[in-house]
């Protein structure tokens, strides 16, 4: 941290409507931050007005505790074309979001302690959104020699995922999670059967119209089943990665019934855009799990609102624009989603209660993660996601700061605005009125100081 | 109705297109004088990527025909597979002077990755289970031949439907032309509902379809597919799906028997019944040639418009 932060971190935010499920709170409060930390929140303006403590209007914003994304892919190290920690970190907070987790599936895998301390290191240096990393379950993550878990756990690797693909042997991932079963970081499950891997689609009426080969939705459900099966016999909590299937719904649901600790996640995409957008070959769309139907869509929304998915992703998964060209088998698989994914996501869920849709983006991930934030309760950290809710606005992926521009969301109006992001009390993004003021973190002075 | 100078699948195509074509086909094959002339100085380049015989030489007979050069780019040596981006490669192409290229590739969608990247006219010549719609056409053609108009006609096509695009494009057009058309094959390797593709019925029960049948179309069997996690045997579906003599007694009598070629002898086909009066296929060979010297001509003649617009 540079003194310019620390001296940027007593601030007092007022005007804002305030919404935290921890609290039960929704209503105008001053959110007072001091050193980094929310002090109280007031009813009225500050009393003691505190003469070194910065003003930030926020009239007409909802402020939430800091949103937390579970499942970024941050490319970095491997693919600095496709993103880098810090194009990937500014997109996060561009978008909205306080903190995220990183996945496992860079090149070299984050599949040691050596990695994990690296990420968190140099994370930490960038000196903005805060960056959790998840370790690999198995070494190089090609899912068959278990990897070391327990020195990763201590490193600070927050869970364990071969995410990008699912962890092939069953008996390497059984035993990882009886090595495991005493560590609280969850299991996180990317579900998909390998014999489907030729599927470049969704397998349904729109890929047996397109003669193209198509990964069924029991290719996710069968495994989610198999995996919540370690879980019941490890006793490990466990997470499901981005479901697409309404049918995997229903594992999970059988899952819990047998006492399973289960908790799953969904994507924005996965909760409104289908298979149709690939036909006639639009290659850009591929992303595994592959766009589904609109029952599946619509079952993920049901599952929403009745509790049985807690959790948004974004699976923010950059790539360069000619990597998501046509053939669909050339075609990489993944949207660039941070700085989409709190409009799109509201916009499919326009009948869930503010606070549902608050817990999923930040509470329930922090208990997911086993994290800090979360909340805004005075003593927690001062990580604060500000909302407008009626700022209409349209995507434009030419002004994204992520790498990747490849998102199903182009050129759609939500409703829904990401206008504040604050981490540990420094203004990251501030968007006054429509006119986004961002501070991009990745600066020379924020290196230098590190 | 399509658009495009490419010809990438039927699945925009309506009545008249089709008509259309096969109408000019017709004429070819009666004989229209200078048809050497009509595409003199066009260069018309064929990029196969799975192995075509009749396909291929069917595309060279109509392009010399018309008097176009038809030139094969070798896909096995070709800098595509020494890593040459596809954009890479079709700029070559186009530097080259190709006017169209005829393409097969065992990826569906492939030809039309290709027609991202080239000025000239896209024809497909096969694309995975995609589209075959040349072979649509004159599977569409030889029924209009044979039955005059099509209305109230059946078409029963059996077999793999799942993994043919044979089967996508010929159903097609035979139903544009107002065809019912009827697929036929075990449930796994049928459209997942009915109407299959918008359109056709379906049934997994080859005895109780065939009967009605006006025309009979089996597809082939792909010995190589059967090997993998996604067929039977290939004997299995033969015995069940294939067209036997008993079964040949069981037709009306008006009833053609057609195939895309090239038959797996006593597998969808017995042997004997190729050569019997009810079968069309040396007819569809035939008529392949006009249907794509009719493609070639309203392709390239499109084409050098669009460019000259």
């Amino acid at each position: 941290m540079t003194a310019t932060s620390q001296a940027a971190a007593n601030q007092d935010f007022v005007g804002a409507r305030v919404v935290d499920p921890t609290l039960r709170l929704d209503a105008v409060r001053t959110v007072v931050v001091r050193r980094g930390v929310v002090a109280a929140l007031l009813d009225g303006p500050p009393s003691a007005a505190d003469p070194q403590a910065e003003r930030v209007d926020c009239a007409g914003m909802v402020l939430c505790p800091g949103f937390i994304d579970p499942h970024v892919h941050l490319r970095d190290p491997g693919d600095p074309h496709k993103e880098t920690l810090a194009s990937g970190l500014a997109a996060a907070a561009a978008g909205g979001f306080t903190a995220v987790a990183a996945m496992p599936n860079t090149r070299p895998a984050l599949d040691s302690s050596e990695s994990v301390e690296r990420l968190r290191h140099d994370a930490a240096a960038l000196g903005g959104v805060r960056c959790y990393p998840i370790g690999a379950i198995t070494l190089d993550r090609e899912g068959t020699r278990i990897a070391p878990l327990r020195s990763m756990a201590a490193a600070g690797a927050v869970a364990f995922s071969d995410d990008g693909a699912t962890t092939k042997s069953l008996k390497a991932l059984y035993n990882a999670a009886r090595y495991a079963s005493d560590l609280p970081q969850r299991f996180f499950s990317h579900c998909e059967d390998d014999s489907f891997q030729d599927g470049l689609m969704h397998e349904g009426e729109i890929s047996d119209r397109l003669g193209v080969p198509g990964s069924p939705s029991i290719a996710e459900a069968a495994i989610a089943a198999r995996d919540l099966l370690v879980a019941q016999v490890s006793g490990k909590a466990w997470h499901l990665c981005h479901v697409s299937a309404a049918q995997t719904l229903d594992v999970l649901r059988a899952a819990r019934s047998w006492g399973v600790d289960a908790t799953a996640e969904v994507t924005a995409h996965h909760l409104q855009c289908t298979d149709e957008m690939l036909a006639g070959f639009n290659a850009r769309y591929r992303v595994n799990p592959p766009l589904r139907s609109s029952s599946d869509t619509a079952a993920m929304r049901r599952a929403v609102a009745d509790g049985t998915i807690t959790v948004f992703a974004s699976d923010h998964a950059p790539h360069a624009e000619s990597e998501k060209e046509p053939p669909f088998s050339q075609a990489c698989v993944g949207f660039s989603g941070l700085e989409v994914a709190i409009g799109a996501t509201f916009n499919a869920l326009g009948d869930v209660p503010l606070a549902v849709m608050v817990a999923n983006f930040s509470s329930n991930v922090a208990a997911l993660l086993g994290v800090s934030g979360g909340t805004l309760a005075p003593g927690s950290p001062a990580d604060i996601t500000g909302l407008r809710l009626n700022r209409a606005w349209s995507v434009n992926p030419a002004v994204f700061a992520s790498k990747g521009k490849v998102t199903p969301f182009e050129g759609m109006t939500f409703a829904v605005k990401p206008a504040l992001t604050v981490v540990g009390g420094r203004v990251l993004m501030h968007d006054q009125d429509g006119d986004a003021r961002t501070e991009r973190f990745a600066t020379s002075s924020a290196r230098g100081a590190s | 109705m399509i658009k495009t100078r490419h010809l990438l699948d039927l699945d925009d195509a309506d009545r008249p297109f089709i008509e259309a074509l096969i109408a000019r086909a017709r004429q070819f094959k009666q004989g229209i004088p200078n048809e050497g002339s009509r595409l003199r100085g066009r260069v018309v380049l064929g990029m196969f990527f799975e192995t075509s015989t009749r396909t291929t030489t069917s595309f060279a007979v109509a392009a010399q025909r018309l008097g176009a050069a038809w030139i094969n780019f070798r896909t096995d040596g070709s800098s595509l597979s020494k890593g040459e981006s596809l954009e890479d490669t079709m700029h070559t192409v186009q530097a080259i002077g190709a006017d169209a290229i005829v393409v097969r590739h065992p990826e569906a969608g492939f030809p039309q990755a290709l027609a991202r990247h080239f000025d000239g006219a896209i024809l497909n010549a096969g694309d995975g289970a995609h589209a075959h719609p040349t072979q649509g056409l004159l599977d569409a053609m030889t029924l209009l031949e044979e039955f005059g108009d099509l209305t109230g006609r059946r078409l029963v096509i059996c077999g793999d439907i799942r993994h043919s695009r044979v089967a996508r494009s010929s159903a097609r057009a035979a139903w544009l032309l107002g065809a019912a058309v009827t697929l036929c094959g075990p449930p796994s390797l049928l459209p997942p509902s009915e109407p299959g593709w918008g359109f056709a019925q379906l049934s997994s029960d080859f005895d109780a379809v065939l009967s009605a049948a006006d025309a009979l179309m089996l597809l082939r069997v792909q010995k190589e597919r059967a090997l993998g996690d996604d067929l039977p045997p290939y004997e299995d579906l033969a015995k069940w799906y294939g067209l036997t003599q008993a079964r040949a007694s069981m037709l009306a009598p008006h009833c053609i028997i057609m195939h895309p070629g090239p038959v797996n002898r006593d597998i969808e086909v017995e042997g004997q019944l190729m050569r019997n009066e009810r079968s069309r296929i040396d007819r569809q060979v035939e008529n392949g040639v006009y249907v794509r010297m009719a493609v070639l001509e309203r392709t390239l003649g499109q084409a050098s418009r669009e460019r000259a617009a």
